[in-house]
C-alpha cells in the first residue's frame, strides 16, 4: 500500500503514514509505530482539492486529517467506509427551502393579520406631536417624488385660504391642517399624518365649482381627523420594514420610500373612506352647501382618466357611495363659498405671474 | 517504508514552496449557477450555503508545496451570524428613528447621524470579519487564530481614515502598513505569532506615481477649468461637465495597477514566525483578469438586453394593458416575468463578479506566491478555537466585504 500523510492535529508536522484499509479500521503506521486506528464507521470524507481524499474522524480530535492521494487506496476506502459522505452533509437544499418559505409565510401573515391589529391600537396612543413630526418626515419624501412643486400664486393661495377657513370653521379636525396645491398632473388628493393635505394640480383642473373642491378637502380632513393616515402609514412602514429585513434591508432605508409610496397609492379601507365621506357631508351641509358636489368631480374624474388614480381604482365611486352623498341635502343654502374672481384665482394657482 | 523514516529525520521539505491555486473554472461556476438559482426559491437565504461552498472550494484548493488549507466554517453558523447582526442592528436603527421623532430637538440629533454608527461598526467587523475567516482556516491540522479587539482596530483604522483625507490619500501607506500590523501581530497559527515587516514607506515608493498620475489628472481637469472660464470660452457649461468627468476613467484605468502594486506588496510583508512570503506579482497582472470582468459583463448584458426587448415585443399588448392599471392573469403574469427578469439580471451580474473578482483575482494571486522556510511551521503546537460570527453577520447585513 501507498503512503499517505497525516496530520494529528496536535502539531503541524506532517508524518507520513502507511495505512492498512481493514474492514472495520483503518489503521496508520508510521514507519514500525502504530500510530491509530480509525474505526471505517467514523471516518468522514473534507472538502481537498481534487485528487486527494482529505478523512477525518468523526469523534476524534476534531483538526486530525489523513491525505490520501493513492487512487487505489481512495478506492478501497470508499468502498469500506460506508459512511464517508455524512460529515459533509449532502446538501439538504430541500430543508432550506422548507425553513426560507416559512420564514416568508410568517413575515406575510404578520402583515396581513397582525399589522392591522397593531396599527389599530397604536394609533390612538401615538401623541399629536409626534405625528406632527412623522407627518414632516413623509412629507419631505411627498415633496422629492413630486419634485417639490407647490403651487404658490398669492391670489390663488387666499382663495384657497378662504376655503380651508370656512372648513375649518364648520368642523373639529382636532388638529391644525396645512393645506396645500402640488403641481402634478394626477386627479388625486392625499392627506398625510399631522394634518398636511394636498390638493393635486389635476383633480382642481377637472373641478367645476367651489363646492366640488370643498368637498374634497372635507373628506380629507375626514382622514386627518380620524387619523386614517398615521394608521396607513403604520401598517405600511410596517410591511415594508419586515419585508425589507426578508431580503436582508435592515437599516429599513427602503422602507420609508416604499411606505410613503403605498400612502400615495393606495386607498384607505372601506370603512374609513364612509366615514371620510360622512365627514365631508356634515361639514358641508353645516355650510348649507350640497355634499353630492364632490361625487360629482370623482364621477367625472373616473369618466375622463384612462389609467385612474389608486385612491378611485381600488375603492371606486360605487353607486352606493354616490347615492349617500345625493340624499344629504342642505334644508337651507347657505353662501358660495368662494366669490366667482376666488374660485377662477383658485384654479389658477398653479400659473406663475 | 524506510523513505518516511528519512524524510523525518531530515526535513526534505524544500526551502522554498510554491504555492497554487488548482481549482477549476467549471467546477467554481457550477457551484456559483446552482447556488444562485437556489437564491429565488429560498428569498436569498441560500446565500450563506453558497458562500461556504464557494470559501471550501477555494480555501481546499488552495495549496503551498502540494499541501491544501481548509475552510471549516458551516453555513448555519453565517446564518446565526446574520441573525445576530439583525438582533444588534434593528433596535439600533428603529431606537434611532423613534428618537428623531420624539425628542424636541430633532436638529441636535441629526448632528450624530446613523452613518457614523454605521461607519465605526463596518471597521469592527471588517476585523472581526477577518478574526472569523482565520480561524476557521486550517493548515497541516493547526487552525490559524487572532486576538486582538475589534473596537481597539476601529479606533486605529478611524484615526488613519482622517489622515488620509486630510493629505488627500499620501498618508495612505502608511496607514495600510500600520492596520496589517495590527492584523498579524495579533494573528496565531497554532503557537507561532505573526508579524507583517513591510513599511509604508517601501509601498509608496513603489506606488507615489500612480497617486501622482491620478492627482495629475483631477488637478490638470481643474486648471484647464479655470482657463476655459478665464478665456471666456464658449459653452463652457457643457465642456465643464465633461472636462470634470475626465478623470475618472483615469483613476478607473489605473486601479488594477494599484490593487496589484498593493497586494503584493501586502503579502510579502506577511510573516508566520520564520515562515516569509514572497510575490513576483507582475504590476499588470490585474488587467486580464479586469479586461474579462468588463466583457463578459458587456457581453451578459448584451443578451439579456436582446432577450429583454424580444419578450418586451411578444408582450407589447400585454404591457400597453398594464399601463391602462387593467389587472388580470395576464398583466400579473407579465409583472411575475418582469421581476424574475430583474432578479436573472442581478444574479447572473453577482456570478460574473464573484468569478472574476472573487476566484479569478484570488488565483492570479496565489499562484504569485512563493513560501520559504516553510518547515518552521513544523514547530506549531495547535491553539485557539473558532471565533464568534458577529462579524460576518455585520458584514452581511450592512453590505459590504460581499463577494467570497
Ligand atoms: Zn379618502
Amino acid at each position: 500500500m501507498a503512503d499517505a500523510v497525516f496530520y494529528d492535529g496536535e502539531t503541524a508536522r506532517r508524518r507520513t503514514v502507511s495505512l492498512k484499509i481493514g474492514a472495520s479500521s483503518l489503521d496508520l503506521h508510521e514507519g514500525d509505530d502504530w500510530i491509530a486506528s480509525w474505526p471505517t464507521g467514523a471516518v468522514r470524507r473534507r472538502e481537498a482539492a481534487s485528487g486527494v481524499l482529505r478523512l477525518m474522524l468523526e469523534g476524534g480530535p476534531a483538526l486530525a486529517r489523513l491525505d490520501v492521494t493513492d487512487p487505489g487506496d481512495q478506492a478501497s476506502i470508499r468502498a469500506h467506509c460506508a459512511r464517508l459522505e455524512l460529515g459533509e452533509p449532502k446538501e439538504r437544499t430541500g430543508r432550506i427551502i422548507f425553513w426560507s418559505a416559512l420564514a416568508a409565510v410568517s413575515l406575510t401573515l404578520c402583515v396581513v393579520f397582525l399589522l392591522p391589529i397593531v396599527a389599530e391600537r397604536l394609533t390612538p396612543l401615538i401623541p399629536l406631536s409626534v405625528e406632527r413630526r412623522l407627518g414632516t418626515a413623509v412629507d419631505n419624501q411627498v415633496k422629492f417624488i413630486f419634485g417639490g412643486k407647490v403651487c404658490d400664486g398669492t391670489r390663488g393661495l387666499a382663495a384657497l385660504e378662504t376655503l380651508s377657513a370656512r372648513l375649518r370653521a364648520s368642523t373639529d379636525v382636532g388638529m391644525e391642517t396645512h393645506i396645500a396645491v402640488l403641481e402634478s398632473k394626477i386627479p388625486n388628493a392625499i392627506a398625510l399624518p399631522g394634518g398636511r393635505i394636498y390638493l393635486f394640480k389635476g383633480l382642481l383642473d377637472q373641478a367645476e365649482s367651489a363646492d366640488e373642491v370643498a368637498g374634497v378637502l372635507a373628506h380629507e380632513m375626514g382622514h386627518a381627523a380620524h387619523r386614517d393616515s398615521l394608521r396607513s402609514l403604520i401598517q405600511s412602514g410596517g410591511a415594508s420594514y419586515l419585508l425589507g429585513l426578508l431580503f436582508g434591508d435592515v437599516s429599513g432605508g427602503g422602507a420609508v420610500v416604499i411606505a410613503t409610496q403605498l400612502l400615495i397609492d393606495s386607498a384607505h379601507s372601506r370603512e374609513a373612506e364612509t366615514a371620510a365621506d360622512a365627514f365631508a357631508a356634515q361639514a358641508m351641509l353645516a355650510l348649507g352647501r350640497p355634499p353630492k358636489a364632490m361625487g360629482l368631480l370623482l364621477k367625472r374624474i373616473e369618466g375622463n382618466e384612462k389609467k385612474l388614480p389608486a385612491f378611485l381604482s381600488t375603492h371606486p365611486v360605487t353607486d352606493q357611495r354616490l347615492k349617500s352623498l345625493e340624499q344629504q341635502a342642505p334644508a337651507h343654502t347657505g353662501e358660495p363659498l368662494l366669490s366667482e374672481e376666488e374660485w377662477r384665482a383658485l384654479k389658477e394657482i398653479c400659473k406663475t405671474s | 517504508m524506510t523513505a518516511s523514516y528519512v524524510s523525518n529525520l531530515t526535513p526534505a521539505a524544500p526551502h522554498e514552496a510554491r504555492m497554487s491555486f488548482s481549482g477549476r473554472g467549471r467546477e467554481f461556476l457550477r457551484l456559483l449557477v446552482t447556488g444562485s438559482l437556489f437564491q429565488i426559491p429560498t428569498f436569498g437565504f441560500y446565500r450563506f450555503w453558497l458562500i461556504t461552498k464557494l470559501r471550501r472550494h477555494l480555501w481546499a484548493n488552495t495549496q503551498v508545496g502540494g499541501e491544501a488549507f481548509e475552510y471549516t466554517g458551516t453555513a448555519k453558523e453565517l446564518l446565526i451570524g446574520f441573525l445576530i447582526a439583525l438582533a444588534v442592528l434593528t433596535p439600533i436603527y428603529l431606537g434611532y428613528f423613534i428618537l428623531g421623532i420624539i425628542a424636541e430637538e430633532q436638529k441636535a440629533l441629526a448632528s450624530i447621524p446613523l452613518v457614523l454608527i454605521m461607519y465605526v461598526l463596518m471597521h469592527f467587523a471588517s476585523y472581526r470579519v477577518r478574526r472569523c475567516r482565520a480561524t476557521r482556516t486550517v493548515f497541516r491540522g493547526v487552525r490559524f487564530w487572532m486576538k486582538g479587539s475589534g473596537w481597539a482596530y476601529a479606533m486605529r483604522a478611524i484615526l488613519w481614515d482622517i489622515a488620509t483625507m486630510l493629505t488627500l490619500g499620501l498618508a495612505l501607506p502608511w496607514a495600510t502598513a500600520s492596520l496589517e500590523r495590527y492584523r498579524m501581530r495579533h494573528t496565531y497559527f497554532g503557537s507561532i505569532q505573526g508579524s507583517f515587516t513591510r513599511s509604508g514607506w517601501g509601498l509608496f515608493k513603489r506606488g507615489w506615481w500612480v497617486w501622482g498620475l491620478g492627482m495629475a489628472s483631477i488637478l490638470g481637469a481643474l486648471a484647464l477649468l479655470t482657463y476655459l472660464d478665464a478665456i471666456k470660452a464658449k459653452n463652457i457649461n457643457i465642456f465643464g461637465g465633461v472636462i470634470l468627468l475626465l478623470p475618472i476613467p483615469v483613476v478607473l484605468a489605473l486601479l488594477p495597477l494599484v490593487m496589484a502594486i498593493f497586494t503584493r506588496w501586502q503579502m510579502e510583508g506577511l510573516r508566520v514566525g520564520e515562515v516569509a512570503v514572497s510575490s513576483n506579482l507582475a504590476k499588470g497582472a490585474f488587467y486580464g483578469t479586469f479586461l474579462k470582468l468588463i466583457f463578459s459583463s458587456i457581453g451578459f448584458l448584451l443578451v439579456f438586453g436582446v432577450l429583454f426587448s424580444l419578450g418586451g415585443y411578444l408582450f407589447v399588448e400585454k404591457l400597453q394593458a398594464l399601463q391602462l392599471g387593467e389587472i388580470s392573469w395576464e398583466t400579473g403574469s407579465v409583472i411575475v416575468l418582469g421581476a424574475l427578469a430583474y432578479l436573472a439580471l442581478l444574479l447572473g451580474m453577482g456570478i460574473i463578479q464573484r468569478y472574476f473578482m472573487g476566484r479569478g483575482l484570488w488565483a492570479v494571486v496565489v499562484n504569485s506566491i512563493t513560501v520559504s522556510n516553510l518547515q518552521a511551521v513544523n514547530a506549531a503546537v495547535a491553539a485557539g478555537q473558532p471565533s464568534g460570527v458577529l462579524g460576518e453577520g455585520l458584514a452581511d447585513a450592512l453590505d459590504f466585504e460581499i463577494g467570497i
